[in-house]
């Protein structure tokens, strides 16, 4: 999926040439076609797309790489379909026959059993699977929901546990695992659940705010105009407001339904994708999507509305080799000729979160982003920075873009405040990064197993957070001390997504950077995707390619295993920073090391603040800089303030650039005395010809690398027949051994030599 | 009272400068004398000093024309010679009086001179090359009385003039006292350095940056540093608040007429020497001191509205109100640049202009302020707060139970006891002290000759009269000066006080043994 995306870059062919878009979908489609198809079927607990013919089931994985999807297929008997989904873990199939009925296959053995509704008064509006402990079914019918759990001895539901309630329509999303019932002559009154792993939370009622029209008519609000996005692990609800030509969102806590604002629509239909935690507001009827990023409070668009475009080469035998030819019977030529035609088409379908369907032709698209076009049609560097540091679909595509950027706004010489900006986003986005890394560095290795085990770790952080948080705000609900461990083992995505207290993610993380707490969302939202994955072992699913990926990636960038940590991140490490940014800017902007050192300095500060360490290249560049253009002065305090901290590299840099400037090379020696580099201390101060000082020091500090004859050679230098007998004297006296070797018996001639040509 | 006949019969000191290229021909004598403190000694009186101090310096040049004499003790006088430029000589007369506290070190005294010197190279550039451009001398005349008279001015107490003596013994002039800054400070600093650069636009200019009295972060070599720290202590400081000046060696006494300086800047509230300009018109020397740049004189900075200060040196327009921005000569690039200084709360910060740099002089120089204050005033203020922060006050350095004085002479830096904390010695500690200092000075200058690249390392302990242990440690381009009172007595104790304070304070760099 995504990797199709990051590789795809934009000159690989546009459809239409010459139209900017940052959003686009990707050629060819997932064809969803099977001949007798009797209508497509979306499964968001799976994923799958789903085909039924007259006596068989034909599913679509949509996770993976499109075209080459093999559906796989199952067979039913005869009969109507209103709804299809396969559970969770794939061994039973349901299908809704008719408003009283839902059939169930065990997909192993072929067994069917049917499941009814009591009483004819009450109709089914559909069902759906959930991962929730007291139940794996659900019914919702115009009397309210049914949740029932699957015995797979007896072969039969059992019912858990009914809610009462008029019902006149009803959304769900597998991925906030949430069912929002619409009830009223207006529809507009809600009542919510929370289908969680920690079991059913039943969210506050709410309105809807609908305006009345001019003549008074109240309008009755529609499912299509409600929908359930989920955007950096928080949840909410958009819904479309016709009479004010607005879309209003609502955030859901545990506790609380809040408006949020409401963004402008300009036409009547509106259709909303998320995709990399990027709200996509469609606009069908003008054919133009705009882009919302709700992490900050901003309700501003990150670009101006443009269109939705296809990409991709469209040649017919590319697309033939890729389809598998069973399946695919429709003409490469008809797709040629209709699919530009068709975009935002009446056919159109947009599925949660990112899935665009044609109904009529049977294609799957996927949406998304062009990050390059994004972060080009802004001039805002430190908030096209930001942007990017958020995604993590195409992390890989977003931190070649973001050094990419770092590195021309250096190279162009923009104001240095500006620079500082963007090098605070980069540094506060990986010091980020690192701590909420090291939770998911826990996770990782226990992937495979199941769900509730894998989020052990980071679930109990988030339990404590939580409570601790809870405390603070008064308005958590908190859980008796028994069911806590057992519970909040599993509770960590519901807790994630409806969040007890208002303030919002940005809010908390830019209060307390270095917070835990702040990390808690994303951390859940992993777990989450985790859940997901593992319910499909079988098949890699999108966090796991992802990951894979990536971790590629960083083994190619560079070999530390420390940041393996952050593969699904944005975030540059300092290393990275040094050799793609800070190197090749440096061979570059040869002539004026100056400005580099400035930027420099606020990358350093900026490491400071976020106690992020700071690569000792960096340092080493550093001292090159500015000794290039001679500021020795200020070399000087960047080391004695320790701004530039003590490594060895960096004592051996400031000898080097310190080779014609005496003072800068103290530095360096200070240094190496400072660390206790005893030998090359000793080394250093003999070279210089401190060979008393040396051998004082070597006394003081036990250093017996340096070989004596070295010491003997600088006394001898000196010409001072007194200093090198003391200097014999002294590794007589004090290294056993020496005098039986050669240096004692070669000096101690020369020493006589010397005596007698004084006393001559 | 100026220059009173009176005046000169009391006074014991003399200084003056000549020039040995001049006034070679009999009856142009007076041509040589450049400056003479008293200046209305009798020119016959002056003229026997000036040929004194010729006589022998062509005398020691026989023996040694590389370095002629460098001080005469005589029974009554101690000679002091410093060749400031080539043929250039400072001599100061100090006389040898009964008076208790007219004991000096030599080199401190010399320090003077090479102070004095500095500054006036930096404001006017070097005498020769006034010399060069004015063969007749009369303006390099008027810009030496007034310079160094205005400088004299600050050693002046009650109606004489007090050279530093063995009480400054833990002072080294010519060095400059440092902030020690956390990191996290230092880097805000640099930051801050970074961005006033980008502010003036030029990767040539300069800046310099103080809190209260010491300094913080330059860009300017050790000796352009030195003078301008100098300088901005002696003159700039007057808009701190009053009392601060610590560990600034600004004279005894006078740091409270400084602290006036910010108000009323234009009173010309000056007292003492300065008055004497007053009556200049009828000097001999001058007949108007309207063209002539008087950096020195006292009270002439003031901290504008924008936070900026405001001078008028050039002493030009005083009653129009116009204030034209001074210009320095760096040492090290010989650069003029123009001299900004921008105060808040504690910090100043000083911002040197190349002149090439404003093409249109006045209205460049406040465009660039306003850059300044538009960019780097809130990063100002924040570097201020964060070095308030981290600063633990007057006795920020003082070490219990030691004195010392810590002079890094690479860097040109110093670090020593508080003032406060040093007047608590005992005069016999301090006399003993003057003159281990004075015995080190004479052991450096002999290994200078010997053999110049190699430093040596020294160490001297004495036990005084009163028993205080007096120690000098000199260890590659570093020198530690220590008085420990009240310690035991035996040397061990001693070698160990100073081998902690090495390890805690400097880094180990004195802990070689």
């Amino acid at each position: 999926m995504s990797g199709e995306g990051s590789s795809s870059q934009p000159n690989g062919g546009f459809r239409g040439s010459g139209s900017m878009s940052h959003v686009y979908i990707q050629h060819p489609p997932l064809r969803c076609r099977v001949p007798g198809s009797r209508g497509l079927f979306y499964d968001d607990g799976n994923k799958l797309m789903i085909s039924p013919t007259s006596d068989q089931v034909f599913s679509w994985k949509t996770s993976t790489t499109f075209p080459e999807v093999i559906p796989e297929s199952d067979s039913i008997t005869e009969g109507p379909v209103l709804l299809v989904r396969y559970a969770l873990d794939m061994k039973l199939l349901a299908i809704q026959r008719s408003n009283h009925e839902v059939q169930f296959w065990i997909k192993e053995t072929g067994y069917t059993f049917k499941q009814r509704c009591k009483s004819e008064s009450e109709t089914i509006l559909g069902f759906f699977w959930t991962d929730c402990p007291t139940c794996d079914v659900v019914f919702v019918k115009t009397s309210g929901l049914d949740f029932f759990s699957y015995d797979s001895e007896m072969k039969s539901l059992h019912l858990v546990e009914t809610k009462k309630l008029n019902v006149s329509w009803y959304i769900y999303t597998h991925e906030s695992r949430l069912v929002l019932l619409a009830s009223g002559l207006q529809c507009k009154s809600f009542t919510g659940y929370q289908l969680s792993s920690v079991g059913i939370i039943r969210l506050p009622k709410f309105e809807m705010a609908m305006a009345t029209s001019e003549d008074s008519n109240k309008p009755v609000l529609a499912a299509e105009d409600v929908q359930v996005i989920t955007v950096y692990g928080r949840i909410y609800c958009l819904q479309v407001d016709r009479v004010a030509m607005l879309l209003h969102s609502y955030r859901f806590y545990r506790d609380a339904v809040v408006q949020q604002g409401s963004l402008p629509v300009y036409t009547s239909k509106i259709a909303a994708s998320v995709v990399d935690n990027v709200l996509l507001v469609h606009q069908v009827d003008a054919k133009v999507v705009i882009l919302y990023d709700l992490f900050s409070d901003s309700r501003a668009p990150i670009s101006a509305p443009l269109p939705l475009l296809f990409r991709g080469v469209y040649s017919p035998n590319m697309s033939s080799s890729h389809s598998s030819s069973n399946y695919t019977e429709t003409s490469e030529e008809k797709d040629a000729i209709d699919t530009e035609a068709i975009i935002y088409g009446d056919d159109w379908t947009f599925l949660v979160p990112d899935l665009i369907c044609d109904v009529a032709n049977g294609f799957l698209w996927k949406i998304q982003l062009d990050l390059e076009a994004i972060s080009a049609s802004s001039s805002e560097v430190p908030f096209v920075l930001e942007f990017l540091q958020r995604r993590k679909l195409e992390a890989k595509k977003a931190k070649e873009l973001c050094v990419g950027i770092a590195r021309n706004i250096i190279l162009e010489r923009r104001p240095l405040y500006m620079v500082t900006r963007s090098i605070d986003v980069l540094v506060t986005s990986y010091s980020y990064a690192i701590k909420t890394g090291s939770s998911l560095k826990d996770v990782k290795p226990e992937k495979p197993s199941s769900s509730g085990v894998t989020s052990v770790n980071s679930s109990n952080t988030v339990a404590d957070e939580s409570t601790s948080r809870g405390n603070a705000s008064g308005k958590f609900l908190k859980h008796g001390p028994a069911s806590e461990v057992g519970d909040d083992t599993v509770s960590n995505h519901s807790y994630s997504t409806l969040d007890s207290d208002d303030n919002s993610f940005s809010d908390r993380q830019k209060k307390n950077p270095a917070n835990h707490v702040s990390s808690k969302v994303n951390i859940d939202t992993e777990n989450l995707t985790k859940v997901e994955a593992s319910n499909e072992e079988v098949h890699p699913s999108a966090s796991q390619t992802q990951i894979i990926r990536h971790s590629n990636y960083s083994s190619n960038v560079n070999n530390s295993e420390l940041h393996n940590s952050l593969v699904n991140s944005a975030a540059i490490t300092s290393d990275e920073m040094y050799s793609f940014v800070f190197a090749p800017v440096e061979e570059e902007m040869a002539g004026d090391s100056f400005y580099l050192a400035s930027v420099i300095v606020e990358f350093l500060r900026s490491s400071n603040i976020e106690k992020v360490r700071v690569h000792p290249s960096i340092y080493v560049l550093t001292i090159r800089l500015l000794a290039q253009t001679e500021r020795f002065p200020e070399l000087g305090l960047f080391v004695t303030n320790k701004i530039i901290e003590p490594s060895k590299e960096v004592a051996f840099q400031l000898l080097e650039s310190g080779a014609q400037h005496c003072l800068t090379r103290k530095l360096g020696l200070d240094m190496l005395r400072q660390l206790s580099l005893h030998h090359d201390y000793v080394s250093l101060l003999l070279q210089n010809g401190y060979y008393l000082e040396a051998l004082r020091y070597t006394r003081k500090n036990k250093v017996n690398t340096v070989r004596p004859s070295l010491f003997l050679e600088a006394a001898y230098a000196s010409n001072d027949s007194q200093q090198l007998a003391a200097v014999l004297r002294f590794f007589s006296d004090f290294f056993p051994g020496f005098k039986n070797t050669p240096d004692h018996n070669s000096y101690c001639s020369v020493l006589a030599g010397m005596g007698s040509s004084v006393a001559a | 009272m100026g220059l009173s006949p009176a005046n000169t019969a009391t006074e014991t000191l003399k200084f003056c400068i000549f020039d040995l290229r001049r006034g070679q021909h009999e009856g142009e004598e007076l041509d040589k004398i450049l400056f003479f403190y008293p200046a209305d000694m009798p020119f016959s009186a002056q003229l026997s000093v000036i040929g004194l101090s010729e006589g022998l310096i062509t005398f020691t040049r026989i023996f040694s024309p590389e370095a002629a004499c460098e001080v005469i003790e005589a029974e009554m006088h101690s000679h002091v010679f410093y060749e400031a430029e080539p043929d250039i000589w400072m001599v100061l007369i100090v006389e040898k009086s009964k008076e208790t506290d007219a004991i000096w070190r030599i080199d401190a005294l010399r320090g003077i001179l090479k102070e004095v010197h500095s500054l006036f190279m930096m404001f006017h550039g070097s005498i020769r090359a006034l010399l060069d451009k004015e063969p007749s001398g009369g303006i390099v005349r008027k810009h030496l009385y007034s310079f160094v008279m205005d400088y004299l001015d600050d050693f002046l107490i009650g109606k004489k003039i007090q050279l530093p003596n063995f009480r400054n013994t833990l002072k080294e002039r010519g060095t400059v006292q440092m902030l020690t800054v956390s990191r996290e400070a230092a880097m805000e600093v640099q930051s801050l350095v970074r961005l006033l650069e980008s502010c003036l636009g030029s990767a040539s200019c300069h800046s310099l940056i103080l809190f209260q009295d010491l300094l913080v972060s330059t860009t300017l070599s050790p000796d352009d540093t030195v003078n301008l720290y100098t300088y901005a202590l002696l003159r700039l400081s007057p808009a701190f608040s009053s009392g601060s000046s610590t560990w600034s060696y600004l004279r005894k006494g006078k740091a409270t007429s400084h602290t006036t300086g910010a108000v009323s800047m234009l009173a010309n509230a000056g007292s003492g020497l300065d008055q004497s300009h007053g009556s200049r018109d009828s000097h001999p020397t001058g007949d108007s001191n309207h063209d002539i740049t008087r950096p020195l004189q006292p009270n002439k900075w003031a901290r504008g509205k924008d936070g900026f200060l405001v001078t008028d040196i050039r002493g030009s327009y005083v009653n129009n109100m116009v204030h034209t921005t001074p210009a320095i000569w760096l040492q090290q690039t010989e650069e003029k640049m123009y001299i900004l200084a921008y105060q808040h709360k504690s910090l100043t910060v000083i911002l040197l202009i190349p002149l090439m740099f404003i093409m249109d002089g006045e209205q460049g120089i406040s465009m660039v302020k306003q850059q300044v204050l538009e960019n780097a005033s809130a990063k100002i203020f924040k570097v201020e707060e964060k070095l308030s922060k981290g600063w633990a006050g007057e006795n920020a350095y003082h070490v219990s139970g030691y004195r010392y004085l810590l002079v890094d002479g690479d860097r040109s830096t110093s670090r020593a006891s508080p003032p406060g904390k040093v007047t608590t010695l005992t005069k016999e500690s301090l006399v003993a002290a003057s003159r281990l200092r004075e015995e080190v000075d004479l052991e450096k200058g002999r290994t200078k000759w010997d053999n110049p690249d190699l430093e040596k390392e020294l160490e001297i302990c004495i036990r005084a009269k009163n028993n205080a242990w007096v120690i000098a440690r000199v260890t590659r381009g570093k020198e530690l000066y220590m008085v420990l009172e009240k310690a035991n007595e035996t040397l061990l104790y001693a070698s160990d006080a100073v081998e902690k304070f090495s390890n805690k304070y400097c880094n180990g760099a004195f802990s070689l043994e």
